[in-house]
């Protein structure tokens, strides 16, 4: 596509790199056909190929109004018009670097502007945002239906096998919510892990920085990259395999470090280091002889594959080739490449496209009336969780559960 | 001839004002859109070099509001540009500067499944491959594919007849639609076809379909389903000439085979979609030809044997049959994105859309890459083989001053060419605004003045995407005075039919 | 055949024009009992006649209008080709440009498709007196209406044809009919059935008690349709299914008006007394019956299909009335190619 970039970006970094995304988009309109937005709303606006031109004109100089931001605000960030692109257009970074700009050009409302301050004061912050889910699962039977659905009933930790008495040893993320919500993903990864003769250990990292990142806080969002990088820093040097994700969206996050610090003469090198080192889950089980685990399940289950699984890591199929080897029986689910509505703080920031998105997901995931729905990142577990009719957990529990009960 | 964004006159303000807020009492306020700002992306449809900013866009979500909305422009003189998913290559949902775009893509559900009839009755706004997706739980599926089939939709591809990778078995759209219901530019619901195979009067459907939104707005479509066949399978061959791979089409078609699909890429091509989807083409080769044969297993294998022979004649270099559906999908699916992959080598392409007889396809071919040396210009080919239509895709970058110029006139002598060789300046594409001058060439002024008084019969006030697909007399008569100089007969030695 | 027998085509219409005369475009007149009745002088087609252009590998053949049927038929058998919609004739001195402007299939259509699905382009004379080319001989064609398939059916009403260039196929390697012992409901439900399944039927009908099925391909796919299917095949059946196209069929052959009845195939048996004869997997119902036209077409309404006065009955309304916007469009499309109204008035609808 033609460009004309303005003056006050045309020589930056963020500028170089938006116009070699913005020359590879032929116009082609394919991307339309697989957004969620535009599913839902038939608005070229809502859809990757018009964002691209919102994003396009705010480059070229003109001044973004709400009506722009509204309509980059609407984007899922799921990336699924990146797997339909033919032309290889990175979608994703062009809205990371849109959606900058356009923060600073466009001055939201006193009330959006604390949401998403709380958001990122909160969310992020193990010790704050744990107490205040504890409040409200001591108080959840007595709340009201909405703020009930949000607050996720509690869950047991879990046993976390000892790390040092295998020679393998990898490292797994603890990062923000899912500790507090979920503190049995990562204690039954470490017992899988245990049974293939690696000990997974944890250091004291945060939140990945997705969420300040998503919502245009960028320094903020390297912050944390910078401070995760250090506490995991020790571990590398002391010869880890790997730096294991639980949570795919903060999968991608991580392997982004190198990415995002690639100018940072401080951090650079550590960075690309950790890219390098991080695996999902599935990526780590899909190459280990599973055979120790093999045992029988009769569960029905459908896997609701995340955005950043599919799209963002690229990773179809593997969960499900690996519950598959385990003797799983998976249901077929339709339109497997849509987004569950979670997104992050989407769910939150906008609640009616991110419900009529859950949905039509839960239909799709009960379209064959699985016994449980399994998925691989703790966003669409708790959004999932809130109104499925059976059980919603990571499919990694699957396998720990399964384990146990032999 | 290329349209750039200019400045806005300050009367054609105050009417987008004015009859934006008209339009906002047919539909929701947030379903007009009159901002510049939410204007721009309305533009352009797939071709996006040529781009008019309209005056409104309108997006409704009932039939009732399209008929409102289409009384009130033909009431008030204001033209109509109707659009689908804005994928068409050839500009004809291209805004109209004082017009409204009436954007169908609200309208994305499958109505009904007639599975005894094997019919399904769609809104204009659902996606081709939906279709298929929605019907194949029943074994069923819409043979039309245009390789846009992803995200083009129903409206627009009866619009343009739209056609794609298995049409010479299957026919275009014009073959495959029973019944649509149109809104007139008076507003009026008219039902043209039926569920029957055939229906009373003039052909008014064949009419309709390909007429490129100029005589009327279609808000329902009845397409017909075919039996998903028991077996498909396709043979990949590799020749190391052009020429060679254009007789292995006319053996296999003289042989009495006619495969479901017949498809062919040069070397170019091979290199960007493999690139792309990874499917194993051979990029050594100068052409590749994939051949599906579908039918019942007993058929398919005997065909199957019959196209390798005709092939092994032609003197392929190298033959695979795809082991398995995925791997024929796989196949295909390069070569339905060979397009916008294009996008990974070039910031911008040009897609032609000429058909020729097939026989004259080899020396067409080389016209075509000597054209390319002499404009300078890359040239990337696939074809509709087995139907004679010719994709060129032109690569250029719209940043370079005068390229696109430069495209232009070389895709001009394409369509020139494939005139010359008794063929058409359009296959599946359309001719919307992108080809509205080569009208003239391939039409004489009668011809027109005919095309003319048919629209009349539809639309007197000509306020439904007036000036594309058919040119005025005036313009023809302009671009003759431009286009004469160049000779009447640009290739003396090329055969003609 | 003249030096230009278009040319002199083209003088007639001119001179018809002037001098304010109908005109009635008239082939080989073997179909001049479909439609409302003719009227106007004579226009001879017969005089533009003969293959134009013909080549086996683009599947394409060019021919004049008056060009025999048979001789075209006859030109593409010696190739392995053929028309694939099987046009009804009704008699030798059948043209193509007769056929091309009635519009009527024969047996295979439901299969392959009818005679405007396989109309390419033609070269007409419209009201105006003006030599036009429309479409072309090539397989996809776009640009500018499709004048040529419009043509197909309008019964000449909207100008004549000078030369038509059809799509053709290859003849199929091998046919085999199968009879069923079968009444008209459970034959209805059969044919049905089968649709719904990948076989390679080329033609069905059922007519008493007999269902007939065509199975067109390569002799493998046969052996194995066969089997699927069961039944008994018959010898000789390339006459019944010509006797069948052709209308020589003893079903044809009495008193009562001949209706031709289109619905959507899943049509159940139709409420309406008579006798009746099903091709085309149920889509085509010939009925043979007296009762009003009134109260047939009401019948038909329901269920979504048309009913034409094939032969005999009242002139007047041979075709299923349209709905008024529809015939609003009949009317301007009828004026924007024959403003004078010479060509065939009338034959189709009134004032169409």
């Amino acid at each position: 596509m033609q460009t004309h970039l303005a003056d006050f970006i045309r020589n930056t970094i963020e500028g170089r790199e938006a116009d070699a995304i913005l020359r590879k988009c032929v116009h082609c309109g394919f991307c339309t056909a697989t957004c969620p937005t535009y599913q839902l709303l038939g608005d070229e606006l809502d859809g990757p190929r018009g964002r691209i031109y919102l994003m396009k004109q705010v480059l070229e100089g003109v001044t973004p109004t709400s009506t722009t931001q509204l309509h980059l605000d609407r984007c899922l960030s799921c990336r699924n018009c990146e797997t339909t692109c033919p032309s290889g257009v990175q979608y994703g970074r062009l809205l990371d670097i849109g959606r900058v700009i356009v923060e600073q050009q466009v001055e939201r409302t006193e009330v959006e502007k604390l949401k998403r301050k709380l958001l990122r004061l909160v969310i992020p912050y193990r010790n704050r945002f744990g107490p205040l889910l504890k409040i409200g699962q001591f108080f959840r039977p007595f709340l009201p239906k909405p703020l009930k659905q949000a607050t996720p009933a509690a869950r047991a930790a879990g046993v976390w096998p000892q790390a040092d008495k295998h020679d393998r040893r990898m490292l797994v993320l603890n990062g923000c919510v899912q500790p507090a919500i979920a503190p049995d993903i990562n204690s039954a990864t470490a017992r899988v892990l245990d049974q293939l003769g690696i000990g997974l250990t944890t250091a004291n990292d945060g939140c990945c920085g997705a969420l300040s990142y998503h919502l245009s806080a960028h320094d903020e969002a390297l912050g944390f990259v910078r401070q995760n990088i250090d506490a995991w820093w020790p571990y590398i040097e002391q010869g880890v395999e790997a730096i294991v994700i639980t949570a795919s969206g903060c999968g991608v996050m991580v392997k982004d470090y190198g990415y995002l610090l690639r100018h940072d003469t401080d951090y650079a090198k550590k960075a690309a280091t950790v890219s390098d080192l991080t695996k999902d889950i599935s990526e780590v089980l899909y190459t280990e002889d599973l055979t120790k685990l093999k045992t029988k399940s009769n569960k029905k289950v459908a896997f609701q594959a995340p955005c950043s699984l599919q799209h963002g890591l690229k990773l179809s199929g593997k969960v499900e080739d690996i519950l598959a080897r385990l003797g799983f029986s998976l249901t077929t689910v339709p339109d497997t490449h849509l987004c569950c509505g979670s997104a992050g703080t989407y769910s939150i920031l906008n609640p009616v496209i991110s419900n009529q998105l859950k949905k039509r997901k839960l239909e799709a995931l009960c379209s064959e009336q699985p016994d449980i729905i399994a998925t691989a990142n703790i966003g669409c577990l708790t959004h999932l969780e809130s109104e499925a009719t059976v059980p919603v957990v990571h499919w990694i529990n699957l396998i720990a559960a399964m384990s146990h009960e032999k | 001839m290329s349209i750039a964004p200019k400045a806005e006159n300050p009367s054609l303000q105050s009417q987008r004002a004015r009859v934006a807020s008209d339009l906002r009492r047919v539909v929701a306020t947030d379903s007009v859109l009159d901002e510049e700002e939410s204007l721009r992306p309305y533009e352009c449809d797939g071709l996006s070099a040529y781009r008019r900013l309209p005056l409104v866009v309108v997006l409704p979500d009932t039939v009732d509001q399209v008929q409102q909305v289409v009384r009130y422009c033909h009431d008030n003189d204001i033209p109509i540009v109707a659009r689908g998913a804005g994928t068409g290559l050839s500009g004809g949902a291209l805004p109209i500067e004082d017009g409204v775009v009436l954007s169908l893509a609200k309208f994305n559900k499958v109505i009904s499944v007639d599975k005894d009839n094997r019919t399904a009755v769609v809104q204009p706004g659902v996606r081709n491959l939906a279709i298929s997706e929605t019907v194949s739980h029943l074994g069923l599926y819409y043979a039309p594919d245009p390789s846009s089939q992803i995200a083009c939709t129903i409206g627009g591809n009866v619009a343009e007849n739209a056609g794609g990778l298995h049409c010479l078995k299957y026919g275009l759209t014009v073959h495959n639609v029973l019944e649509i219901k149109i809104v007139t530019i008076e507003g009026d619901l008219v039902t043209i076809g039926s569920n029957a195979l055939d229906s009373p009067g003039y052909d008014l459907l064949a009419l309709m379909t390909g007429s490129e939104g100029l005589l009327g707005i279609i808000v329902e479509v009845t397409v017909k389903l075919l039996t998903k066949p028991d077996c498909a399978k396709v043979i990949m061959a590799s020749f190391d000439d052009i020429e060679k791979a254009g007789n292995a089409v006319a053996n296999i078609i003289t042989a009495g085979i006619i495969p479901g699909g017949l498809e062919m890429m040069d070397n170019a091509a091979i290199r960007v979609t493999e690139d792309f989807v990874h499917a194993g083409y051979d990029v050594e080769a100068a052409a590749i030809l994939l051949c599906e044969l579908d039918g019942t297993p007993e058929e398919v294998d005997d065909e199957i044997e019959r196209v390798k022979l005709v092939l092994e004649q032609s003197g392929y270099t190298q033959m695979q049959v795809a082991k398995d559906d995925n791997q024929r999908q796989l196949f295909w699916s390069g070569r339905k994105s060979a397009f916008p992959a294009v996008g990974r080598i070039s910031p911008d392409y040009y897609c032609m859309d000429g058909t020729i007889p097939r026989k004259t396809l080899g020396s067409v071919m080389s016209k075509v890459d000597e054209l390319s040396r002499q404009y300078d210009l890359r040239v990337v080919n696939v074809f509709h083989a087995g139907d004679g239509n010719l994709h060129p895709l032109i690569l250029y970058d719209g940043n370079v001053e005068g390229e696109l110029e430069r495209t232009e006139e070389l895709g001009g002598a394409i369509l020139d060419l494939c005139i010359e060789v008794g063929g058409t300046i359009t296959g599946e594409h359309g001719v919307g605004m992108e080809k509205i001058d080569h009208m003239c060439i391939q039409f004489d002024t009668l011809e027109l003045s005919q095309f003319h008084a048919v629209k009349q019969a539809f639309d007197t006030k000509r306020l439904l995407n007036p000036d594309k697909a058919v040119p005025t007399l005036h313009r023809c008569a302009e671009f003759g005075a431009m286009h004469v100089h160049k000779g009447q007969l640009k290739f003396p030695d090329i055969e003609r039919f | 055949m003249s030096a230009d027998s278009a040319q002199e085509l083209i003088d007639a219409v001119k001179r018809a024009l002037d001098s304010n005369t109908n005109l009635c475009i008239t082939g080989g007149n073997t179909k001049s009992f479909y439609g409302r009745d003719p009227v106007g002088e004579p226009l001879l087609t017969t005089i533009h006649h003969g293959i134009v252009n013909y080549e086996p590998s683009e599947l394409v053949i060019t021919a004049r209008s008056g060009t025999l049927l048979a001789d075209i038929e006859l030109t593409l058998a010696e190739q392995k080709q053929m028309l694939a919609f099987e046009p009804p004739s009704f008699g030798k001195q059948a043209t193509l440009g007769g056929a091309v402007a009635c519009g009527l299939s024969g047996p295979r259509r439901p299969y392959v498709g009818a005679v405007r699905d396989f109309v390419l382009g033609v070269r007409m004379i419209n009201g105006r007196g003006e030599d036009l080319k429309f479409g072309g001989q090539v397989m996809k064609n776009v640009a500018g209406y499709d004048v040529s398939r419009l043509m197909v059916g309008a019964l000449g009403t909207l100008g004549v044809l000078l030369d038509i260039s059809l799509k053709v196929l290859p003849t199929p390697m091998m046919e085999c009919t199968l009879v069923f012992e079968v009444g008209h409901t459970q034959a209805l439900e059969l044919q049905n059935t089968w649709a719904a399944k990948p076989l390679p039927i080329s033609a069905t009908c059922h007519v008493g008690e007999l269902l007939h099925v065509r199975l067109s391909g390569s002799e493998k796919g046969i052996i194995a349709a066969r089997k699927q299917l069961g039944g008994e095949q018959v010898q000789g059946a390339d006459e019944f299914w010509c006797n069948l196209k052709e209308h020589r069929h003893d079903f044809f052959k009495q008193a009562e008006t001949l209706w031709r009845i289109s619905v959507p195939p899943a049509t159940p048996a139709l409420n309406v007394s008579g006798p009746c004869l099903v091709e085309w997997n149920g889509g085509l119902r010939w009925l043979k019956s007296d009762i009003p036209a009134q109260s047939i077409r009401t019948t038909i309404d329901m269920v979504g299909g048309h009913a034409t006065m094939f032969r005999g009955g009242d002139s007047e309304n041979v075709f299923h009335p349209l709905q008024q916007t529809v015939l609003t469009l009949h009317k301007n499309l009828k004026t924007a190619f024959d403003p004078a109204g010479i060509f065939n008035p009338g034959r189709m609808y009134e004032g169409v």
